[in-house]
């Protein structure tokens, strides 16, 4: 019963922290996917006095993905409905050109207007739309989920660690002992902390299951059968195989820092 | 007969030199002898011992222990060196959640002995202080008798060159107090293994003339 009260209490701060890394890893794909459709959705609109090539564009900002010419002979059926043909033509040629331009990621606001002032720069540019206001609210509304959910890893984090430091002053009190008895007979480092490190890396195995078992869950049970659009669609980025490795390295890699703080702080006799 | 231990301009100090306990002894200890060093309490004789185990480092001189330079020595030669002591504490320090028999085969295991030959020394060594009943149970539950006679078989396990016993009776009543004597001085006299023991006073069941040493203001004086 102790034992496992002692395997739990170094678990659950592992798993804590094991859930920061894998929503970490979940929330930047699923971001980069939703920033996809995002960028993908946008473009601005690019008034010129006469054709302009997309390498001429990009060449004014290298941002600039695409270039769409957006038809000036619709524009003119629709407001010359009733105007002799003479009259169109003349009010075609007076029409500027229309081009909708795709970025190749999305740019905060600030970007977003250097990208308007490059193209301006150009005497052939008349105007640049960018619809500043709905991208920029749509942008800060994802930093800010972005950065909140960061905030609560960093926090999970912080907090799991001092479980974990806490859980370190136990395993030191109870392995001081042998520990020390072991190295007064000349027992190599790795002979006198293999108990301790056998423990540690069942306790990371267990974390990494249990882990991954969560997410497992939430990828085939929860969003599988949520109902939610965005959760549904991007079921594949809520857990991948390889998270797997990534979890279990990365509570290796905290357990064996553990250990080793414990067994260099435990050295030599009792005084 | 060759030096097992060898002491020439010997100081000890604490605190990175500033609070000295020995100061400049000399002597020598050759292999299969007994040898006392007595002194009053804080005199430095447990700081002496541990010197000889690697436990603090010289601050001047040269302390050799079984050849090896222990002011000078990497820390893969010391544990090395440790494999081949016995060492016995006041304390016992034996590992309490592990069972007597596994308490007392542990140089066995840290040099790399069989499962096998642990448990057939395992039995050699209880029967030898007269616990071999007590095999399967844990330090806390013998007497403290019982405890220190664990750590005598602890000590003489690999057949160590050298015993190093700090007080090893100090916390014992008279019988058992005896009873780890004999089993100390066999031990010298069968094996032909070196015995040094720090005590503040030394038994009187020693008739024999062993040699004796007294630490006395951070010297320390052989007693003719």
């Amino acid at each position: 019963m102790k034992s496992i009260k002692n395997h739990l209490m170094f678990i659950l701060p592992l798993v804590a922290i094991l859930l920061g890394a894998e929503f970490y890893l979940v929330f930047d794909r699923t971001t980069d996917s939703y920033a996809k459709g995002l960028k993908e959705g946008y473009s601005m609109l690019v008034v010129s006095k006469s054709p302009v090539s997309l390498d001429h564009l990009q060449s004014l900002n290298s941002q600039i993905s695409s270039s769409e010419k957006i038809e000036r002979q619709k524009i003119v059926t629709e407001i010359a409905k009733g105007v002799s043909k003479t009259n169109e033509k003349k009010i075609l040629s007076a029409l500027p050109h229309f081009y909708s331009l795709h970025l190749n990621e999305y740019v905060d606001i600030e970007k977003l207007e250097t990208i308007k002032q490059d193209l301006e720069a150009d005497d052939n540019i008349k105007k640049v739309e960018t619809f500043g206001t709905a991208y920029s609210s749509s942008y800060k509304l994802f930093t800010f989920i972005k950065l909140s959910l960061k905030i609560f890893i960093v926090f999970m984090a912080v907090v799991s660690f001092f479980l974990i430091i806490k859980q370190m002053e136990i395993w030191k009190y109870a392995h001081r002992q042998r520990m020390q008895v072991m190295e007064i007979f000349g027992a190599p480092l790795m002979l006198r902390s293999g108990v301790l490190f056998k423990v540690a890396i069942i306790d990371a195995l267990l974390a990494t299951i249990f882990t991954s078992l969560f997410f497992l869950y939430l990828k085939f049970q929860w969003a599988a059968h949520s109902g939610i659009d965005i959760m549904m669609e991007n079921k594949e980025e809520l857990f991948k195989m390889t998270d797997i490795a990534v979890l279990l390295i990365v509570a290796l890699f905290i357990v064996i820092l553990a250990v080793y703080s414990v067994v260099f702080t435990t050295k030599g006799e009792e005084e | 007969m060759s030096n097992v231990i060898s002491v020439s301009h010997l100081t000890l100090a604490y605190d990175d030199g500033a609070k000295e306990i020995i100061k400049d002894v000399n002597f020598n200890i050759k292999k299969g002898e007994f040898v006392f060093i007595t002194g009053p309490s804080g005199s430095g004789k447990s700081t002496l011992l541990k010197a000889m185990y690697g436990q603090i480092k010289p601050t001047e001189g040269s302390l050799l222990v079984g050849g090896l330079d222990l002011a000078s020595a990497r820390k893969s030669k010391l544990q090395e060196l440790r494999t081949h002591m016995g060492i016995i504490f006041q304390d016992y320090k034996l590992v309490n959640e592990w069972t007597v028999s596994k308490n007392v085969v542990l140089p066995l295991m840290i040099a790399g002995y069989s499962i096998d030959v642990q448990n057939t020394q395992s039995q050699r060594l209880l029967k030898h202080v007269k616990l071999s009943e007590h095999g399967d149970k844990y330090p806390l539950e013998l007497s403290g008798g019982e405890q220190q006679r664990v750590g005598v078989a602890r000590a003489l396990a690999k057949n160590p060159v050298v015993i190093l016993a700090d007080e090893p009776t100090g916390n014992l009543d008279d019988y058992s107090s005896n009873v780890i004597w004999d089993l100390m001085e066999n031990a010298c006299q069968q094996l032909d293994t070196t015995v040094l023991v720090v005590t503040h006073k030394i038994p009187a069941i020693f008739s024999l003339p062993y040699r004796h040493f007294i630490i006395e203001n951070k010297g320390v004086y052989e007693v003719h």
